[in-house]
């Protein structure tokens, strides 16, 4: 039986006064801060002579919208000179974790509340947004000549160029340079080779290749075991069109690589279910010799093994001297302008700022990655290793040519599936049946 | 009269907070069920039944909804046994059970971003605990791959749910058994019962109100299990975890695909509204019986 | 205690305890340590991971946002929610039958379904990415369970009292105020409890409805973790840790109420 006394009543009331003295507290402090950050533009825009025109132009606030948190002080800093230079622009950042980005910027940009600028993502989700609409057009931009023509591309579609990528990453397995020194191994450039460098990796009591099958791995290691496998560099499309099948044989031959990778034990054990975080731990305690992510996971190893000497390495998956590509590059954080933006012109403003060379050089010195803009010095190991790889023949990443999120899904769990003891043909056959009703709907 | 006109000032509120913020969304969700709008552009077009079609007859959905059985199956015996059997332990009165009590209880106030991640250190294939385990007992090879294995993956995310709700489960059971007079289950030893006997023909009927009340519960919750699935798996390996609402998820966020998502949606309704009815039936006949 | 029960119960509290030791162990080690023995006694012992996770994360911002969302929402629900439950107790008949038939209808709806209208919804109302945003989409979310629980609660103060002090000349809020609320003050504590733990670990709602990283609640907080420190497992850890801890606090000091509120929750619920 309950017994009713006020005792509970009591403390649960004391709990809500704490509770609610904590929550005004912070109402004080968090709305003092508003204040703050509204006011400052006003007096610094009227004192300012910068203009060249003595007519004072207009005050105007930029939302820059982005995933990258691990980036917020690179940006700040820059964001910091670009106020300087134009003092009646202040830009806003606000950034979210990728995971969420998908969720909340989108739906932001699309209500015009969020993101003058913004990136995104390549494949699916630029396709999506650029259905929608939301990209201004920035085929007259003159600075577009600063970055490297060749790696923009993927901001193009139907010719208008509709965002500008800032990043470049090479998705390439990384090795550690001393070990393979240390067992007298170079890179291999056909499959023979590849195998028996992983066996003798293997035989020298070190894990061949870190493999994050949970959750980054499939969708990373696909790109370089498939690019000399493909028929044509479009075949992703031509499957999303019907035009071609999963179930050829180029796409089963690259599931029966990865498989035989797996099945020979060059993968950790478990890879299926290893993550991003384990995989790359095997890697930084040098356990593995070889960890399929790409560089831009070079800055962050290094940062927790100072040690480390690495570089990059793609798997050959055909004989020598048929390969047509040396590895894989995407351009990713694509950065458009929102045709939602009540300030296109101060934008394009900002979008010319990042693609000073000084300003991305600065950029990826801060921060690790490599950039597409032109002309840019490298200070770090790690940004010259990547850019070792600028002059290598490279081809865009093949599963951002997939458009539909689902068969990009699809076809990174045919890779789980292998993992997972199905046989290619079965695997395949299920990835097509899923893009078959993609096309049928 | 007076009276009736003050107490429409106690609803209201309420009321209005509930049909603008709840009941409001809801509707529109249904609405776009029958569009293909893809969440982002300005316009779109009213395409009638076609994603219903398409979702129902969508292999991922069908996987889906497959998983989700799987998970509800495992996690509703799984816990009730489990909260069942733990209570039976702990119904008495000694002193050491209410601290076990608490201890038991406790990962129900974890968050289950909190939980997915613990779990997923240990089932961790190279750092986790579980592989700690087997390697301290000799049995390195043999440790599957919980979360890897797609036979095996969907259970292993049940256990955490099971790990994390069945303290919960059994406080109810608890106050089920000590509801029950003593003297009947004295009176029954008396007659000669044994104990298996007493628990058969005194307290398991007497227990039966809160055994649907957590088996009902637990169904309900299993199925929209997200946050769980969300932080360990996202679906995977191969969509072996993917249920109904990460499902739903994917196809809003991943897929831009939001008129089929909210297609879904409506269906996963109609099956709640189905199991929450259900629910409501079998407690109203065991008040009866009772 | 037979043999049987007491192992039974040291197993089940082993496996309770083994994963939460081994993760507050970790918060302790160097990360080199934690990989050369991910499961070994820290050695030694260190702070740094839990210092620099309060150097880099701003971790009393994310605790005040959690505390303000949670405070403001169950208060929220609980004042709302207790004045339905006395109306649909009050009004009885067909009325009383309606209302309540109006709200049990919500507790069918999954959140995940409406994710995309409430986001779009909030935006127009210019909601999006504001702790009042949160407290009033939670609160609505919230509400048809409040009102289960408590209707259920008010059903049980007798009808009687009510009228008695209904013929006295009491009004309608001194009957709620002075009588209903005192007499289920218990069981609003335990509602309190129960919601208090539902909305401090929501995560799909402020996922959606926030943005900028100032504003995040704490299990959001930890998914971020997950992102920025990504091979750093203690680092990961330890986050794990510092967040729960609020909550684990107050367990330990009104579990009674917590232990109520969740398991009248799931009867309710």
């Amino acid at each position: 039986m309950r017994t009713y006394s006020y005792r509970p009543a009591l403390r649960a009331a004391a709990l809500a006064v704490l509770l609610l003295t904590a929550a005004c507290s912070n109402n004080a402090a968090s709305s003092a801060q508003n204040k703050e950050s509204a006011a400052p533009s006003a007096p610094v825009a009227a004192e300012s002579t910068q203009s060249t025109e003595n007519v004072k132009p207009e005050e105007v606030t930029l939302s820059f919208l982005h995933w990258r948190g691990e980036d917020v002080p690179a940006f700040t800093d820059i964001i910091g000179k670009f106020q300087t230079e134009y003092p009646h622009i202040k830009v806003e950042m606000q950034t979210l974790p990728s995971d969420q980005y998908q969720t909340a910027a989108l739906a932001k940009i699309a209500g015009g509340d969020a993101g003058d600028v913004f990136a995104s993502f390549p494949g699916a989700q630029f396709e999506a947004v650029a259905k929608a609409g939301l990209y201004t057009d920035l085929s007259a931009e003159p600075y577009a000549a600063n970055f490297n023509e060749a790696l923009i591309e993927a901001g193009v579609k139907e010719g208008k160029r509709l965002a500008i990528p800032y990043q470049l990453v090479y998705n390439d397995p990384i090795y550690n340079v001393k070990l393979f020194d240390k067992l007298g191994l170079t890179p291999p450039d056909d499959w023979e080779g590849f195998l028996a460098l992983c066996a003798k990796l293997k035989e020298n009591g070190l894990i061949p290749i870190a493999f994050a099958g949970a959750d980054i791995g499939p969708g990373q290691f696909m790109n370089t075991m498939v690019m000399n496998n493909l028929p044509s560099d479009d075949a992703f499309t031509k499957v999303e069109s019907g035009e071609a099948k999963l179930t050829d044989e180029w796409w089963v031959k690259t599931l029966s690589q990865i498989k035989e990778l797996n099945d020979k034990g060059y993968f950790q054990p478990n890879a299926l279910g290893t993550k991003d975080a384990a995989a790359g731990a095997l890697f930084i305690q040098e356990k593995a010799a070889i960890l399929a992510s790409g560089s831009y996971q070079l800055a962050q190893n290094k940062a927790q093994n100072p040690e480390l000497e690495q570089k990059l390495l793609a798997p050959i998956t055909v004989e020598a001297g048929q390969a047509k590509y040396e590895g894989i590059h995407t351009s990713t954080f694509l950065l458009g302008i929102s045709t939602k933006s009540k300030h296109p012109e101060e934008a394009k403003t900002f979008l010319e700022f990042l693609s000073r060379p000084e300003i991305a050089g600065q950029y990826a010195n801060a921060t690790g990655q490599n950039v597409t803009v032109k002309g840019v010095e490298y200070t770090t190991p790690e940004l010259q290793t990547a850019t070792e790889w600028a002059g290598k023949k490279t081809l865009f990443q093949p599963r951002f040519t997939i458009t539909n999120g689902e068969n990009q899904k699809a076809v990174t769990n045919s890779i789980q599936a292998v993992l997972g003891g199905a046989s290619p043909e079965e695997a395949a056959k299920e990835a097509q049946a899923v893009v078959d009703q993609q096309i049928a709907k | 009269m007076r009276k009736r006109l003050t107490l429409w000032v106690f609803v209201l509120p309420g009321l209005l907070l509930y049909a603008v913020l709840f009941v409001y969304p809801a509707l529109a969700g249904l609405f776009y069920s029958f569009t293909d709008w893809d969440g982002l552009s300005p316009s779109f077009q009213i395409t009638g039944w076609k994603n219903y079609d398409t979702v129902l007859h969508s292999l991922v959905f069908q996987k889906a909804l497959w998983n989700n059985l799987k998970f509800m199956a495992a996690v509703v015996f799984g816990q009730t046994l489990l909260s069942l059997v733990l209570a039976l332990l702990l119904s008495g009165n000694r002193r050491i059970y209410v601290p076990l009590r608490a201890l038991f209880f406790f990962p129900a106030i974890l968050s289950t971003v909190s939980v997915g991640l613990i779990w997923s250190f240990v089932y961790d294939p190279g750092i986790g605990l579980l592989q700690g385990l087997f390697n301290l007992l000799g049995a390195e090879g043999l440790a599957p791959s919980w979360v890897g294995d797609r036979r095996i993956a969907i259970y292993s995310i049940a256990a955490v749910q099971v790990w994390a709700h069945t303290g919960q489960m059994m406080i109810v059971f608890i106050a089920g058994l000590q509801g029950i007079p003593a003297e009947l289950k004295d009176a029954a030893a008396i007659d000669g019962g044994g104990r298996w006997r007493i628990f058969r023909s005194v307290t398991w009927p007497l227990l039966a109100p809160s055994a649907t009340i957590v088996i009902a519960y637990t169904t309900i919750q299993s199925f929209k299990a997200f946050d769980l699935i969300f932080t360990m798996t996202d679906g995977g390996p191969n969509n072996a975890t993917e249920i109904i609402t990460t499902y739903i998820y994917h196809l809003a966020f991943s897929s831009y695909s939001f008129g089929e998502a909210s297609a879904g949606s409506a269906l996963f309704l109609v099956l709640l509204a189905a199991l929450t009815w259900l629910q409501f039936k079998a407690l109203r006949a065991d008040r009866i019986s009772y | 205690m037979t043999f049987l029960r007491r192992s039974v119960l040291l197993l089940y509290s082993a496996l309770i305890v083994a994963p939460l030791y081994f993760v507050v162990v970790t918060v302790f080690k160097s990360s080199p340590d934690f990989y050369a023995h991910p499961l070994g006694w820290p050695l030694p012992p260190t702070w740094t991971n839990l210092l620099r996770l309060f150097r880099e994360q701003p971790l009393w911002q994310y605790f005040r946002n959690s505390v303000q969302v949670t405070a403001g929402t169950v208060l929220l629900v609980l004042l709302l929610g207790s004045m339905i439950a006395y109306a649909i107790v009050r009004f009885r008949g067909r009325t009383a039958g309606l209302l309540f038939m109006i709200f049990a209808a919500g507790l069918m709806v999954p959140s995940q379904v409406n994710m995309l209208t409430l986001y779009d919804l909030a935006r127009k109302l210019n909601l999006s990415d504001r702790p009042l945003g949160l407290i009033l989409f939670s609160s609505a979310l919230l509400l048809p369970l409040a009102v289960f629980m408590l209707s259920g609660f008010m059903k049980l103060i007798s009808r009687e009292l009510l009228e008695a002090g209904s013929l006295d000349g009491c009004g309608e809020w001194s009957l709620y105020w002075r009588i209903a609320v005192p007499l289920v003050a218990p069981s609003l504590a335990s509602t309190a409890a129960f919601l208090l733990v539902v909305v401090w670990n929501d995560l799909l709602l402020p996922m959606l409805l926030l943005g900028s990283k100032s504003r995040l609640t704490l299990p959001l907080a930890i998914l971020q973790f997950r992102g920025e420190y990504v091979t750093d497992y203690p680092m990961l850890l330890t986050g794990v840790v510092v967040t729960s801890l609020p909550l684990v606090v107050m367990f330990l000091f009104l579990q009674r109420y917590f232990i109520a509120g969740l398991s009248e929750g799931a009867l309710k619920g």
